[in-house]
């Protein structure tokens, strides 16, 4: 079947192909001069010292990990509601993923006293994520961090474009770490990006994100990993990031339109404040139902008139979750009621009518 | 005089093409593209299955994690293997454990070698054709037969390469992986692939490489799946669809290419002759014909002298050259003595004659003593 509105849409200009083509005719593919200019761009863009451009934002999250020195023995918390990538990064370094509460289903991010509290001597690392692209309280998180000498990574895998307290998210924790997965705001199939100031964690993740090249001798004691960007898609990213901040703009009107149309509607509560929309890289709108059972059916009301939808599971409630489970509820009803609508830079306005009347329809009866 | 790169990729229009359209269809992470592109290389390699993934280490890493192996256990490996080999056992957690060589006239892992080596931690034995030409994968086979062990072929540089007993290289192992990387005989940018006729191996690895996830953003667009959940501690290492499509369109050239470098390496090597015994080439003329001549390897009879000779190439002949991938292993004396004896030549399809004519000349002014004989 084809959805009527999908949930994420991607426009590729001629711009775009023809900066690949430019990487693609010479025979450009190993990582140079594009891959150079998109970590200057980028590390521009988001206010730090030293970006590197990697294969995906598990990549870069793994990297990090490595750069801060995660390794077994250590723990890393994590929140619960997360994609499963933040915490396999930590499992990856050897290290273990503690998950914590987030704040409320109204505001599904990390909870900084839920953070406080799980913190052990074994406690190396907490990992920030803004979810769907919402800031998390990197003020309490950096606090309680510098506090402990933990470093704090920022998973803004969602989350280009939005910012805290004046700046970009990424350039607040020790090392943020984006995606540029095909649903992201700076899309490009598979890429990503550690983003840090802290010139020893540039210098270990410069380190570790390539292995050798052909002709080139190693060491395998510092043998690093195969997780270099190549450069067409280098060369597509750079060429995207122009219409940035014009897309975001866009996926911020489609957050407001949703909130204007849907707020008050029986049966449906909008997490998030209004107030939060300003500084969000919406990469998805999530909704809350009362109930699981109330949200698949929403959902799968949704589906029958075309318009797709997706939700994330709590990650202690994945089948290959190590034991102990632990006991989350508050991740556990956010990750129940939530849903996400369609999100993209710019929707039609039928598509947009055809999505709000859809929710309309499918909000429980009172 | 412009420079002699140890490499070039070079592509064609219709590749070009095929990414724009690519491109063009807006859909970028693993779809269509990618399906066409592993059906498209299992048939040309002969095997049931093949899967797409980010790096040639991934499919390695993939073939080795989808066996099964962990931490405590071992896997025997070439003491010339490429640092994605040994890239790939680490993040499975396992042991690399070297064979040497066999030597002269042959840089692949010595049969005999992994006999000895395999110890009752050993889990998989991995064989890589080096520069592209055929190991003695038959013979390590049976071996691995005999002890009940997976064999895992590196094939990333040999993509068409036919083993001495006229058997498709990367069709021989129970798993075996290609390489796309820049610089490559297929490249096509960060990307490599993982063959095999099991289908229980071929679903794990599909498996591991997107998360763990029970359904990939795909099957949820096309409405198969609306939701998903995570069984099994996973990764990314997933493809996009312009690389997909970038591996698809120079696979159906790969036979005329390789034919390039064949003739190439024939060229060099009728043009070397006179600097032997000063330098021959590292493997034996009978298996070219049977190579897939990822690059042109030769071995200096006095290994003093080859970082010398290195610097007098680049700084004289502006001719760019490399040494072998690998790291200098104890207990391998034959892989430790061509590792320092190796040099490797430009190999690159714009080279023709005069480039081999001018990179040999080079090398001739750089070994006056070979000249002189």
């Amino acid at each position: 079947m084809s959805w009527r509105v999908p949930l994420a849409e991607l426009r590729i200009s001629e711009e775009d192909v023809a900066a690949v083509l430019g990487c693609l005719g010479p025979g450009r593919l190993e990582a140079g001069a594009a891959v150079a200019a998109l970590e200057r761009a980028l590390a521009g863009t988001l206010g730090v010292r030293h970006a590197v451009a990697v294969a995906s934002g598990t990549a870069a999250l793994h990297l990090a990990c490595l750069a801060i020195g995660l390794g077994p023995g250590d723990e890393a918390i994590v929140p619960g509601l997360t994609f499963v990538a933040t915490a396999n990064a930590v499992r990856y370094a050897g290290a273990t993923a503690v998950p914590c509460e987030v704040i409320a289903a109204r505001e599904p991010n990390v909870d900084p006293d839920d953070v406080a509290r799980r913190i052990t001597p074994r406690t190396r690392a907490v990992i920030a994520v803004h979810l769907f692209g919402y800031p998390a309280d990197l003020a309490a998180l950096a606090e309680i961090c510098a506090e402990r000498g933990i470093a704090l990574i920022e998973d803004c895998a969602q989350a280009l474009g939005a910012r805290f307290g004046g700046r970009s998210v990424g350039a607040v924790g020790d090392v943020g770490c984006l995606s540029f997965f095909s649903k992201k705001q700076l899309a490009i199939g598979e890429g990503g990006l550690v983003a840090t100031d802290d010139e020893r964690i540039a210098a270990r993740v410069r380190a570790l994100h390539a292995l050798p090249g052909p002709g080139a001798a190693w060491d395998p004691a510092r043998l690093g990993h195969d997780l270099a960007m190549d450069e067409p898609r280098a060369a597509l990213a750079l060429s995207r990031l122009g219409r940035l901040a014009g897309e975001l703009e866009g996926r911020r009107r489609l957050a407001r339109a949703y909130r204007r149309r849907l707020a008050g509607t029986p049966g449906i509560e909008i997490p998030f404040t209004e107030a939060a929309v300003a500084d969000s890289g919406h990469f998805a709108f999530p909704l809350l139902l009362a109930d699981r059972t109330q949200r698949d059916r929403f959902r799968a009301a949704l589906a029958a008139e075309g318009v797709q939808t997706t939700c994330y599971p709590a990650l202690h409630r994945l089948a290959a979750w190590p034991a102990p489970r632990p006991s989350l509820p508050r991740v556990e009803e956010a990750a129940d009621r939530h849903v996400c609508l369609p999100m993209m830079a710019d929707m039609e306005p039928a598509s947009l009518d055809l999505v709000v009347d859809a929710a309309l329809r499918a909000a429980p009866p009172r | 005089m412009d420079e002699i790169p140890l490499w070039q990729d070079r592509l064609q229009r219709e590749d070009l093409d095929a990414v724009a359209a690519a491109l063009r269809s807006g859909w970028l992470t693993m779809g269509p593209r990618v399906a066409d592109c592993e059906a498209a290389v299992a048939e040309g390699l002969g095997r049931s299955h093949a899967v797409l993934v980010s790096s040639p280490t991934a499919a390695l890493h993939l073939a080795l994690a989808g066996m099964g192996l962990g931490p405590g256990d071992e896997v025997v490996v070439s003491a010339l293997a490429p640092p994605a080999v040994a890239a790939a056992a680490r993040d499975a957690g396992a042991r690399a454990v070297v064979a040497d060589i066999r030597g002269e006239g042959d840089l692949g892992i010595d049969p005999d070698a992994v006999a000895a080596a395999i110890g009752r931690r050993t889990r998989a034995v991995i064989v890589s054709h080096p520069a592209g030409y055929p190991a003695e994968v038959e013979a390590v086979a049976a071996l691995c037969a005999e002890r009940g062990l997976p064999l895992v072929e590196d094939a990333c540089e040999a993509p068409l390469a036919t083993t001495a007993g006229g058997r498709r290289c990367g069709a021989v192992g129970a798993a075996a992986a290609l390489g796309f990387a820049p610089g490559s005989v297929l490249a096509a940018g960060r990307a490599g692939l993982l063959a095999t006729d099991d289908a229980a191996l071929a679903d794990r690895a599909r498996l591991l490489r997107s998360h763990g996830m029970t359904s990939g953003s795909w099957s949820r667009h096309t409405g198969q799946t609306a939701g998903y959940d995570v069984v099994a501690l996973g990764f990314n290492h997933r493809p996009d669809e312009p690389r997909a499509a970038l591996v698809t369109s120079r696979w159906r050239r790969l036979e005329a290419e390789v034919g390039e470098r064949r003739e190439l390496t024939w060229a060099y090597r009728a043009a070397l002759e006179p600097l032997a015994p000063a330098l021959r080439p590292a493997f034996a003329e009978a298996a070219v014909g049977r190579s897939s001549c990822a690059a042109m390897v030769v071995l200096l009879g006095d290994a003093r002298r080859r970082d010398e000779v290195r610097r007098s190439l680049l700084a004289v002949g502006r001719v760019r050259t490399g040494t072998l991938p690998a790291a200098p292993a104890d207990g391998a004396p034959r892989a430790r003595q061509a590792l320092r004896a190796a040099l490797a030549l430009p190999l690159l399809p714009a080279l023709g004659a005069a480039g081999v004519e001018r990179v040999v000349g080079a090398l001739a002014a750089a070994l006056p003593a070979a000249r002189a004989r």
